[in-house]
C-alpha cells in the first residue's frame, strides 16, 4: 500500500519533479530484486536536494528513475511528474515515448555521472561532445558553443584549451567540470548529479561544490546531488534525503537533519562519518551490513542493524512521522532515537 | 592485475605469499578451467597428443615402405585405419612417430618465445629509461621483420641440421618481440601499483620485486601466449616442411603433406587425397585444442572479461564501492 | 609531425638493419652462401677460372667484392642495395631486381586484398555478434571462428585447389592470369587477374577473419558496457553516430597490435600460398631461389619482402596515430 502519498504536500512548495511511489525492480531468474522501494520525494524548484546513502542503497537508481534511464532489464514503476513551469500541467516521465524522452533528457533534465573520465568518448575531443549534443537536439551549434564557452569559463576552465583536449589530457577535476558544462549546454532546468565528486581529492571536491551554488543561481537550476558523503553535502544542500536499503529513511532541511535527526540510521551515519574535527573515539562504524536487494527484510529495512528495533519494526513498514517543520522520519521509535544514538553535535561543522 | 593480489598484504611472509600465489595463480584457475567446457575440451585434446607423442610410438609400429598395399584409403581397413601412402607406408604410423619431434619443436619454440619475451619485456618496463628505449627499438625492428621468410633464410644460410628443438626456435625467431611489447606495457601498469611501490620502499632488490610481485601478475598472460606460440610453431613448421625448405631427420606431418602432393599428386588425384588430408586433420585438431585452451584461459584470466562479469553481477547500483568502510 | 618523422626514421632503421644483417649472413658465415657460390662456380667452370676471376664474378652477382676489406665490402653492398641493385640471379641469369621487381605488385595485391577482406568482414561480423550476444548466431559464429582460427591458410589452399580447382574445375590451379591475355587496363585481363587471385586471397582471408571477428566481438561488448556509451545514449545521440563514432571506433582501435602481427602473418603466409598456387610473387621466387641455391635471389627476395612489410606496418602505424588521439605520444599507445 502506498504509504506516503500525502506526506509531500502540494502547494506549500513548488515542486519541479515529483516522485511518487517509485520502485525499480530487476526480474532475476530466481526472484525479483528491488533496488528502489516505494520512494516518494519532491525536488523543489531552485533547491539543491542532497540524497545520501551508502553504496548500493539505491541512490543512483533514484536519479536514473527521475529521467527514466534505468538500464535494462530494470523496471521502473510509480509516477515521476515533471512540472516545466510553476503550476503547469505535469509531464508524466514514465509514460513518455522514446522520442519524447530523447528531447526531455539533457534539454530539460540533465545528469552528471561519477567518473567524468569514463563519461567522455576517449577518441573524441571535448568539443566534439558539445557539438554532437547540440546537433542531436537540433540546437544552433554556433550559439550553443558560445554558451559552452561561457559555461566553461564560469567553471574556471580555459575554454580553448579544454575544448580541444581529449579527456585523457585533462585532470580529474577539469574533466569533471567539463562534464558539468556538457550537461548544461542545452540549458536544462534540472541537474541530477550522481556522486559527481567521488573520484576527486578533498580540495577539488570542495572547490567544485562551491562553484555549484553560483552555477545554480546563474542558470536557474534545481539540483539533485547524490552522495555517500554526508558532511560534504550538508553544507551545500537545502534539504537532505537519507536513503537506506532502497527506501527513504528521513527527509528534511539540511540543518535540521544534521542537528536533530529523528532516525536511528541517520544518526548512526552522522556518527560514522569521518570529520576532521571529530574526536576519533566518537566515530563508530555501523555494525552489520546493508541487505541484499534480492533479500530485503519485511518490516523496516534497518531493523536488523537498528539498536531500537522492536517486534513491530521487524513486521511492519514504518509510516512517515512529521518530526519537525518540513522534516519527516520513517521510524516507529523516532522519539527515542536521540537518546539511543547520541551525537557529538559539534562534529558536523559545515 | 588481479584484485586478490592487490589486496595481498605486504606484511605477509614470503612463504605465505608463495602459498597464496600458488592457490590463486595455479589451483583456482585450474578449477575454473575445468568448469569451462572449451578449456576442458582443449585440455583433453592436448593431453591426447602428449600421450601420442610419449607412449604412442611404443604401441604403433614404425613406419616403413610396403607395410601394406599401396594407397589404401582412410577408414577402410582396421589394419591401416588412416590408409597407406603411395609406397604402402602406414599413415597412422607416420603420424604417431612424427609426434614426438613435433612436440619437442613446439615446446622449444614456445619456451624460447615466452622466456625471451618475458625477460625483455619485464626488463624494459621495469627499468625504463635508456634500457627501455634500446630494448624497445630492437623489439620494434624484430617485429617489423617477416617471421617465416626470416626463418627460411636463416635455415638456408646457417645450414642447420634437422634438430627439432633448433627448428622450433628458428620458427619463432622473432615472435618474442610482440610478447615483449605486450609484457612491457603490462609491467608499466603494474610497476606503479601500491604493493610494488611498497616492496621498493622496503628496499627489496629489483630481481626480487620482479620475481615476487611482477611475474606472478603476468603469469596468466604468459600462459596464454605460450599456447598461442605453440600453435604458431605448428603452423609455421608444417608449412615450411611442406614447402620442403627445412631440413629433417625423420618423417613429420609437413613432410607427409609434401610427399602426398609432390609424389602422388594428392590435390588432383582423389585416390591419394587421404594421404594429404590426414596430416592436415592432425594439425587442425591439435591447433583447435590449443585455441580452445587459450580461449578458456582467456575468459578466466583476462581482467577485462573478469571485470565485465563481476560488473554484470553488481549492476544493481552504480555507486562506488569505496563507501563500504565508512 | 615529429611523430611522423620519428616513425619514418624507425622504419628506415629497420630496413637498414635488415640489409646489414643480410650482408652479415652472406659474407660472414662460414659455409654460408658465399662459399657455396664459390664452390658452385669452380664446379661449373672447372679449374680454368682463376681465383680473381671467380671473385669478380661473385662480386657481380652478390655486390660483395671478396678481396676488399670487410668494411669496404659492407659499404659497397649497402650502397648497391639502396640504389636498387640486388645483384645477379644465378638461376634466372638476369638481375635480381629484374626477376623480383615485376613480382612485387602481385604479392602486394594478394596480401593487401586478403588483409582488407579479412579485416572488414571480420570486424563487421564481430560487431554484429556482439550486438546479438548470446544468440544462436553468436554462438555458432564463435564456433566457426574458433575452427577457422585453428586452420593454417595453406590447408585451406590445398583443400581449395583439390576441390574447387581440380575436382570441380571452377577455378584455375595456378598462375596470375590467363596466358593468352595482354596485361593492361582491359576488362578481360583484370577479370582474369581477379579470377586467378580468388583462391589464393580467400585462402589467406578465410583463416584470418575468424580471429578478427572474435576480437571485435570482445571489444565491442566491452565498449557497450562503458560509461561513455550510456552517457551518449542519454544525450540523445543518433544510433548511427553511437554505432560508428563510439562503438566501432573504440572497439577497433585496440586491435592495433593484432593488425601489426597480421601484416607479418599475411606476408609469411603468402610465401606458402604463392607456392601452392604457383603464383609468381616474391614468396614464390624466394622458394625458387632456395631450391635452386640462388643466394642473391634469395636475399633480394627476403629484403624486398621485409621492405614491403615495413611499408605496410608504417602505413598502418601512421593511420593509427591519426585515428587514435592517445597514440600521439608515440610509445604510449599500447598501454591501455
Ligand atoms: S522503525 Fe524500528 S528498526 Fe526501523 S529505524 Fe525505527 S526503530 Fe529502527
Amino acid at each position: 500500500m502506498p504509504r506516503d502519498s500525502q506526506t509531500e504536500r502540494r502547494g506549500a512548495h513548488d515542486p519541479i519533479i515529483e516522485v511518487r511511489n517509485a520502485s525499480v525492480t530487476y526480474d532475476l531468474e530466481y526472484r525479483d530484486a528491488m533496488v528502489l522501494d516505494d520512494v516518494s520525494i519532491d525536488l523543489r524548484r531552485g533547491e539543491i536536494l542532497g540524497v545520501v546513502g551508502e553504496s548500493g542503497s539505491g541512490k543512483s537508481m533514484l536519479a536514473n528513475a527521475m529521467m527514466d534511464a534505468v538500464e535494462e532489464p530494470g523496471i521502473t514503476t510509480g509516477e515521476i511528474r515533471y512540472y516545466p513551469e510553476r503550476g503547469s500541467e505535469p509531464v508524466n516521465i514514465l509514460d513518455l515515448s522514446d522520442e519524447e524522452l530523447r528531447s526531455l533528457r539533457w534539454e530539460e533534465i540533465s545528469m552528471v555521472f561519477q567518473g567524468a573520465l569514463s563519461s567522455f568518448n576517449p577518441t573524441m575531443t571535448v568539443r566534439g561532445h558539445f557539438e554532437e549534443t547540440l546537433d542531436a537536439h537540433d540546437y544552433d551549434v554556433e550559439e550553443g558553443m558560445e554558451r559552452a564557452r561561457e559555461l566553461l569559463e564560469d567553471l574556471y576552465l580555459d575554454p580553448d584549451r579544454v575544448l580541444d583536449s581529449y579527456s585523457h589530457e585533462l585532470s580529474g577535476g577539469m574533466s569533471q567540470r567539463a562534464l558539468i558544462a556538457l550537461s548544461l549546454v542545452l540549458e536544462p532546468q534540472v541537474l541530477l548529479m550522481d556522486e559527481p565528486t567521488a573520484a576527486l581529492d578533498l580540495l577539488m571536491q570542495r572547490s567544485i561544490l562551491s562553484l555549484l551554488d553560483d552555477i545554480k543561481e546563474k542558470y536557474n537550476l534545481s539540483i539533485l546531488f547524490i552522495t555517500h558523503d554526508l558532511p560534504l553535502v550538508s553544507g551545500l544542500a537545502d534539504r537532505l534525503a537519507i536513503l537506506y536499503a532502497f527506501e527513504l529513511a528521513e527527509v528534511g532541511p539540511s540543518e535540521q537533519v544534521v542537528r536533530n535527526s529523528q532516525h536511528p540510521y541517520t544518526r548512526a551515519l552522522l556518527r560514522a562519518v569521518p570529520s576532521l574535527d571529530a574526536p576519533l573515539e566518537t566515530m563508530r562504524p555501523i555494525p552489520g551490513s546493508a541487505p541484499n536487494p534480492a533479500n530485503t527484510p519485511n518490516g523496516c529495512h534497518y531493523a536488523p542493524r537498528c539498536p531500537l528495533a522492536t517486534d513491530e519494526c521487524h513486521e511492519e513498514t514504518p509510516p512517515w512521522f512529521d518530526t519537525a517543520d518540513d522534516q519527516r522520519t520513517a521510524c516507529f521509535n523516532h522519539d527515542d532515537a536521540g537518546d539511543a544514538v547520541p551525537l557529538e553535535l559539534e562534529v558536523v561543522e559545515s | 592485475m588481479s584484485e586478490f593480489e592487490r589486496m595481498a598484504e605486504v606484511s605477509m611472509t614470503n612463504a605465505e605469499r608463495r602459498r597464496q600465489w600458488l592457490d590463486e595463480a595455479v589451483l583456482a584457475p585450474a578449477r575454473i578451467v575445468w568448469d569451462d567446457w572449451r578449456a576442458r575440451a582443449g585440455l583433453l585434446v592436448v593431453v591426447t597428443y602428449l600421450l601420442l607423442g610419449t607412449v604412442g610410438p611404443l604401441f604403433v609400429s614404425e613406419p616403413k615402405p610396403n607395410q601394406g598395399p599401396l594407397l589404401v584409403g582412410a577408414f577402410r581397413t582396421l589394419e591401416y585405419p588412416l590408409g597407406t601412402t603411395a609406397s604402402g607406408t602406414n599413415i597412422l604410423s607416420q603420424i604417431v612417430h612424427a609426434t614426438p619431434s613435433m612436440l619437442v619443436m613446439i615446446t622449444a619454440g614456445a619456451v624460447f618465445t615466452v622466456v625471451l619475451g618475458t625477460a625483455i619485456g619485464t626488463l624494459a618496463g621495469y627499468k625504463g629509461g635508456q634500457t627501455d628505449s634500446v630494448l624497445m627499438t630492437v623489439t620494434d625492428i624484430m617485429m617489423t621483420v617477416p617471421g617465416l621468410p626470416l626463418t627460411i633464410v636463416l635455415a638456408t644460410a646457417l645450414q642447420i641440421k634437422g634438430n627439432p628443438a633448433v627448428i622450433g626456435v628458428l620458427i619463432t625467431i622473432n615472435a618474442w618481440a610482440g610478447l615483449a611489447r605486450a609484457i612491457r606495457s603490462q609491467v608499466l601498469t603494474i610497476r606503479d601499483d601500491e604493493y610494488v611501490e611498497a616492496s621498493r620502499i622496503m628496499g627489496m632488490s629489483t630481481p626480487t620485486i620482479v620475481a615476487g610481485d611482477i611475474i606472478p601478475n603476468l603469469m596468466p598472460y604468459i600462459t596464454m601466449n605460450f599456447v598461442q606460440q605453440a600453435r604458431a610453431v605448428i603452423f609455421g613448421s608444417v608449412g615450411l616442411y611442406f614447402l620442403g625448405v627445412l631440413p629433417y631427420n625423420k618423417v613429420n606431418w609437413g613432410v607427409m603433406m609434401n610427399a602426398a602432393v609432390n609424389r602422388a599428386g594428392a590435390t588432383s588425384s582423389p585416390s591419394a587425397f587421404h594421404w594429404l588430408l590426414m596430416p592436415m586433420l592432425t594439425i587442425i585438431v591439435l591447433a583447435l585444442g590449443l585455441t580452445l585452451l587459450a580461449q578458456g584461459a582467456d575468459r578466466i584470466f583476462n581482467p577485462r572479461v573478469r571485470a565485465r562479469h563481476a560488473k554484470s553481477v553488481a549492476s544493481g547500483d552504480g555507486d562506488t564501492p569505496n563507501t563500504g568502510d565508512i | 609531425m615529429s611523430y611522423v618523422l620519428k616513425r619514418l626514421g624507425r622504419s628506415f632503421l629497420t630496413i637498414f638493419v635488415v640489409v646489414s644483417a643480410s650482408f652479415g649472413l652472406i659474407r660472414l658465415l662460414p659455409g654460408g652462401p658465399l662459399d657455396y657460390l664459390r664452390a658452385q662456380m669452380i664446379q661449373q667452370g672447372g679449374s680454368d677460372l682463376s681465383t680473381a676471376e671467380i671473385n669478380r664474378r661473385i662480386a657481380a652477382q652478390t655486390n660483395i667484392a671478396v678481396d676488399e676489406p670487410v668494411y669496404v665490402q659492407y659499404i659497397d653492398y649497402m650502397t648497391a642495395i639502396f640504389r636498387g641493385d640486388f645483384g645477379q640471379s644465378i638461376w634466372y641469369d638476369q638481375s635480381v631486381a629484374g626477376v623480383i621487381g615485376p613480382a612485387i605488385p602481385w604479392t602486394v595485391f594478394l596480401t593487401a586484398t586478403a588483409l582488407f577482406l579479412a579485416f572488414t568482414v571480420g570486424v563487421s561480423l564481430g560487431a554484429f555478434m556482439a550486438y546479438k550476444e548470446g544468440s544462436t548466431f553468436d554462438v555458432g559464429s564463435t564456433g566457426v571462428g574458433l575452427v577457422l582460427n585453428s586452420t593454417p591458410g595453406y590447408v585451406v589452399a590445398l583443400l581449395f585447389i583439390a576441390f574447387l580447382g581440380y575436382r570441380l574445375q571452377l577455378f584455375p590451379t595456378g598462375g596470375r592470369y590467363a596466358s593468352e591475355l595482354t596485361p593492361g587496363l582491359n576488362v578481360p585481363f583484370l577479370a582474369s587477374v581477379l579470377y586467378h587471385g580468388t583462391l589464393p586471397i580467400l585462402s589467406m582471408a578465410i583463416v584470418a577473419f575468424g580471429g578478427w571477428a572474435l576480437s571485435m566481438r570482445g571489444n565491442s561488448i566491452r565498449v557497450l558496457g562503458e560509461d561513455y556509451l550510456r552517457v551518449a545514449r542519454l544525450r540523445g545521440l543518433p544510433t548511427r553516430r553511437i554505432a560508428l563514432r563510439y562503438v566501432a571506433r573504440n572497439a577497433i582501435l585496440p586491435m592495433y597490435t593484432g593488425l601489426m602481427i597480421a601484416i607479418g602473418t599475411v606476408f609469411g603466409g603468402a610465401v606458402i600460398i604463392e607456392n601452392i598456387f604457383a603464383y609468381p610473387g616474391i614468396g614464390f621466387y624466394l622458394i625458387q631461389a632456395i631450391n635452386a641455391r640462388d643466394s642473391p635471389l634469395m636475399m633480394g627476395a627476403f629484403i624486398l619482402i621485409t621492405v614491403a612489410m615495413v611499408i605496410g606496418i608504417t602505413v598502418a602505424d601512421l593511420t593509427y596515430g591519426w585515428l587514435d588521439p592517445r597514440a600521439k605520444g608515440g610509445a604510449s599507445r599500447e598501454s591501455y
